[in-house]
Parts: structure tokens; sequence; C-alpha cells
């Protein structure tokens, strides 16, 4: 295999924005000197979590949970890698999800949606729950979440959410996510209890009650 | 990215009934009805053929297509439009065709509901088109695996006007769904009188075949053009297509210890209180514990310890924001663990850990 050389122009620009990446992540943290809460973190973890959240916030990005995840990790006693890892991939999924929902979408927004992408929807189901919903979507994108937690298949979970997320107030996303739940502890398949406990906002035909409900009798000659 | 909430399923049903239409001598017929349904979570498709062959070698052919969409919920009532179109043949001789299209206005509650509605279209029988126009309305609750519904409708066909008074039931238990119907022409001026009454009964024999054995009276039904008839079917009905949307995926919460040797907690019961106007009040059940703390997002991290209630119930009120929080619980100085009532996920660390939602 052959590697094409590189035009001596890109290697400029290429060195140019490392450079500009590096002063603005340099200048970011003279302006936001080092989170005291970090001192839980061990030297080498600490300085290398500061940089992803300095870099986290030249970018714009919510810190916070990033500075929480870090916490987290200290407080469970991880090792020092780990922790760098986790909030590396934190950031990532932060950046992928404010891709998804705007640059307009909220810090609890962006947190919940990079917890919808780890439990693994796509960013388009992001990008179409923010078009479908004129409120904030921290719920829908904190019970799409929850569902797949509990089982439900993602596709399941985000075709339920999305269906309810333009017309439920937050209260009744939650009261729908704990009838799942409840219906899974008692035994019920995810699937099968997300289909039910949407039915019940929704009024689908799984109520039997829709107009063409009627036709439907098997058999008859 | 595939359209989520799309699911379409198609279906074939064979199968051998007996049946004796008003006036007519009993006959048997073997029959196949192919349909396929376009569902999404607002709406469905539906569209059905049945081609019957009866013991005397004449021949009925029935096609139909409905559809119905929901619209998006404004509080507790949700419209519905609906339309099905239909047509049937029978040997040479007599054919029928309809259109019609339905408006409903729904009022939903979590186990019950009801509705009012109003038809308009048009059917015919070998002649001029004639109007169709009914109201009806409803009334459905549901009880664990059965949902019953009551209705009664008045209908008007060109010159022939009834009305039906209708009661239901469906209910589904593992492999077996069954369906009943009993109702009554209470009035009607040309569409005839009477009970009837029908059931079926569908018990799965696999992912994609079912047993189907129904029967029962149906009344003569002006807007489709069926006669009304006593009938017995058995058929077979197999899935074209398994559901989309049950595709399953491996759990992301696996269940276990982790690193921090967090583990499954039926000990300590995860309860959030929420009051818009007041800070979060964070409750947690435990049978019996000298103390008990939380860590979350919300305490930075720290072990925070809860005051004891009584009763088995510590607690903490703190000011949390909207949004989706991280949660681990720790009873007398044990290693933390996920409380049940709080969603296990994994944690980055090898472990698990609790989250909840603010609204």
């Amino acid at each position: 295999m052959t590697t094409r050389p590189v035009p001596h122009g890109l290697r400029s620009l290429a060195t140019a924005g490392a450079l500009a990446a590096v002063f603005v992540a340099t200048a970011a943290a003279q302006d936001h000197p080092q989170d005291p809460r970090l001192g839980r973190l061990d030297a080498g973890a600490r300085s290398l979590v500061a940089v992803v959240i300095d870099s986290a916030r030249a970018a714009g990005l919510p810190t916070e949970p990033l500075v929480q995840r870090a916490l987290e990790g200290a407080t469970k006693g991880a090792p020092g890698s780990l922790i760098v890892s986790a909030v590396q991939r934190l950031a990532a999924d932060l950046g992928r999800a404010r891709a998804a929902l705007g640059a307009g979408a909220t810090p609890p927004e962006l947190e919940a949606g990079a917890a919808a992408l780890r439990a693994g929807a796509g960013t388009p189901v992001l990008a179409q729950l923010r078009r479908s919903r004129r409120q904030t979507i921290t719920v829908p994108l904190a019970v799409l979440t929850d569902l797949v937690a509990s089982g439900v298949p993602v596709d399941s979970a985000a075709a339920a959410v999305l269906a309810l997320a333009a017309g439920t107030r937050d209260a009744d996303l939650i009261d729908f996510r704990r009838a799942v739940e409840r219906d899974i502890a008692l035994g019920a398949a995810p699937t099968a209890a997300t289909a039910a406990a949407a039915a019940g906002l929704q009024s689908t035909d799984a109520t039997h009650v829709n107009a063409g409900a009627r036709d439907a009798r098997p058999g008859r000659p | 990215m595939r359209a989520p909430a799309a699911q379409t399923t198609g279906t074939v049903d064979v199968g051998l009934s007996t049946v004796r239409y008003d006036g007519f001598l009993a006959s048997g017929a073997a029959s196949m009805t192919p349909g396929v349904r376009w569902e999404r979570p607002n709406g469905a498709v539906t569209a059905r053929g049945t081609y019957l062959r009866f013991e005397s070698g004449h021949r009925s052919l029935q096609g139909s297509v409905a559809g119905s969409f929901f619209t998006p919920a404004a509080r507790r009532w949700r419209g519905e439009f609906s339309a099905a179109a239909g047509a049937s043949r029978y040997v040479e001789f007599a054919s029928f065709w309809h259109a019609v299209g339905e408006a409903r206005l729904h009022i939903i509650e979590a186990e019950r509901g009801a509705w009012i509605s109003g038809t308009a279209g048009r059917a015919s029988y070998g002649a001029a088109p004639r109007g169709v126009l009914a109201a009806s309305a409803g009334a459905w609750l549901r009880r664990a695996a059965l949902t019953l519904r009551v209705s009664a409708s008045l209908s008007r066909v060109g010159d022939t006007s009834y009305t039906d008074v209708e009661s239901s039931a469906h209910a589904g238990w593992g492999q077996v769904t069954l369906d009943a119907t009993l109702g009554g022409r209470v009035w009607s001026r040309g569409g005839g009188r009477g009970m009837y009454g029908e059931t079926s009964a569908a018990l799965a024999l696999g992912e994609r075949m079912a047993l189907l054995l129904s029967g029962g009276r149906y009344p003569t039904d002006p807007i489709s053009g069926s006669i009304a008839a006593r009938y017995f079917a058995a058929a077979i009905r197999i899935h074209t297509a398994a559901p989309r949307h049950t595709i399953s995926r491996d759990r992301t919460a696996p269940r276990g210890a982790g690193a921090d040797g967090a583990g499954t907690s039926t000990s300590a019961r995860l309860e959030v209180q929420v009051d818009r106007s007041r800070p979060v009040r964070l409750v947690v059940h435990v049978a019996d514990a000298i103390r008990v703390e939380v860590a979350g997002d919300f305490t930075d991290w720290q072990p925070l310890a809860l005051s004891r209630a009584g009763g088995g119930i510590w607690e903490v009120v703190l000011p949390i924001t909207s949004g989706v929080h991280r949660i681990d619980v720790r009873i007398d100085g044990a290693a933390w663990i996920v409380p049940a009532g709080a969603t296990r996920a994994p944690d980055d660390y090898g472990g698990d850990v609790g989250i909840f939602v603010v609204p």
C-alpha cells in the first residue's frame, strides 16, 4: 500500500488548527481555573480530565456533567485511566447530542441526550424528538433511556416515545414509564409492556375501540 | 433511519366453514383470506381479501381496505379519522361496494375511555349508490388482560334505518386470544331485527402460525352488503412476517456486581417526591438499618447521610435540578448499591448506577 503525501499547505493548515485548539483550551483554562472538586482525583487523572473539561468548555458544551462523571469514578475508587476515558466518552456523547439537538439545546437536554445515545438511540431519533416537541425534551429523552435500560428494544422504545412526545405532558410520560416498569415487574415482556402502556395513553387499536376494529373479525364467511 | 414506529405484517388465513345465510340452505365453504396491516403508533391501515368457494361450486369474492389515524392528544381528548372501502361479488348476480369516512372524538383515561362518532359515505347494491349516514357512541374499560366495550349506533343507508346496541370483550392470556360480541338490532326499518353474537379464539402455534376458531350469528349489514348468517369456521393463520418491532437486543443494563461492588438491591427502594414549588424529597425505604447514605451527581458524589423518619423510611430534601440524575445508596457502610425504584444503567466503571428523572 502506498500513502499519498499530504500537500504542504494542508499540513500547515492542520498544524495551525492544532495550535489554535491548544491556544483556545489554554485560554479557556486561564479564564476558568481548575475546579477544586477535581482535587479528589490523582494528579495524573486530574490534569487529563481538566484538559477534557477545558476543551468541552471551549466547544460550548456543559462541563458539570463531566465533573460529576469524574467524581463518580473517584467515589467508586475507579483507576485514573478509567475515569479519564469515561469523561472523554461523555464529552464525545455530549458533542453528538448537541449536533443532533441543535445549538439551542439546554445542558439538561444535552445530558439526557448523551445518555440516550449511550443507551443505543441514534442521533436521528434525537433530532426527530427535537422537531416533534416544542417544550423541553429532557424528560422524553430520559424516559427513552429508562425504557432501554429496562430491556425494551431501542427501536420500540424510540417509537413509543416519539409517538407520545408531541402531545404528552412530562408528568404523563413519567407515569407511562412507571406503567411499563410495573408491567415488566409483573412479568410482561418489555416490548409488550411498552406497547400496552403507550396504548393506554394513545387509545390506539390495542384498545379495540378504533373505527377499523369491527372489520377484523376472523373467519367470518 | 428506518421509520421506527412503522410495522407491516401480512397474514393468510386458510380454512373451512359452514354457513347458513338467512333464507338459504346451509353450505360448506373453503376460504382463503390474505391480509396486510401497516401500523404506526398513531394509526393503522388494513387491507383484506376473501375468496370463498361453496359446496355448490359457486364463488364469492370480497375485498376491503380500512385506515384509521389518531390526532395527537389534547389533554384527555383525541380525534380519530378513518376511512373504509370494500366490494364483494357473489357468482355473477350480486355485487356490492361501499366507501365511508368516519370521525371520532375520544376521551381517554389510562384504563377507560369513551367516544362519539359520525359516519358518512356511499354504498351500492348493484344499482344507484345510496347515501350512508351513521352516528355512534361507546365506552370501553380495560382491566389487566381484559377489555370490555359497549356501543350504540344509529345507521341509515338509503331508506333503510336501524339501531344496534353492542357489547364486546377482548382478552389475551399467553398464546390464547379471545374475542366475543353480543348485540341486538333493537329498532329497524328495512334492516331486520334480533339478537346476534359472535366469538372467536386464536391459539398461537409458534411465532408465525395460529389456529383460529370462530362462530356465531352476525346481522345484515346494509353498508357492506353482508347478509345475516350463522356460521362456524376453523382456519390456520400464517404470518408472512414476524412483527419487526419485537426484534430483541441485548439488555444494556447487565445485572451483577461491578468493580465497586454495586449489586442488585432488594433491600433499599428509592422514591423521588417532586413538587414543583419545593425542593426534591428523596425517600429510601430500608427494612432494617443503622445508617443510610446516598451519593449522586446532586451531592458531588460525596456520601450524604439520610435522616431516619421511622418505619423503615430514610429521607433528605435537596434542591435537585430538573433533568436526569445518577444515584447510589449505601446501607450501614457496606458497598454502594443501586436502589430499587431507580433505573439501573452501566456506570462506565464496570458496575451499575441508578438513574432517576426530575421533571
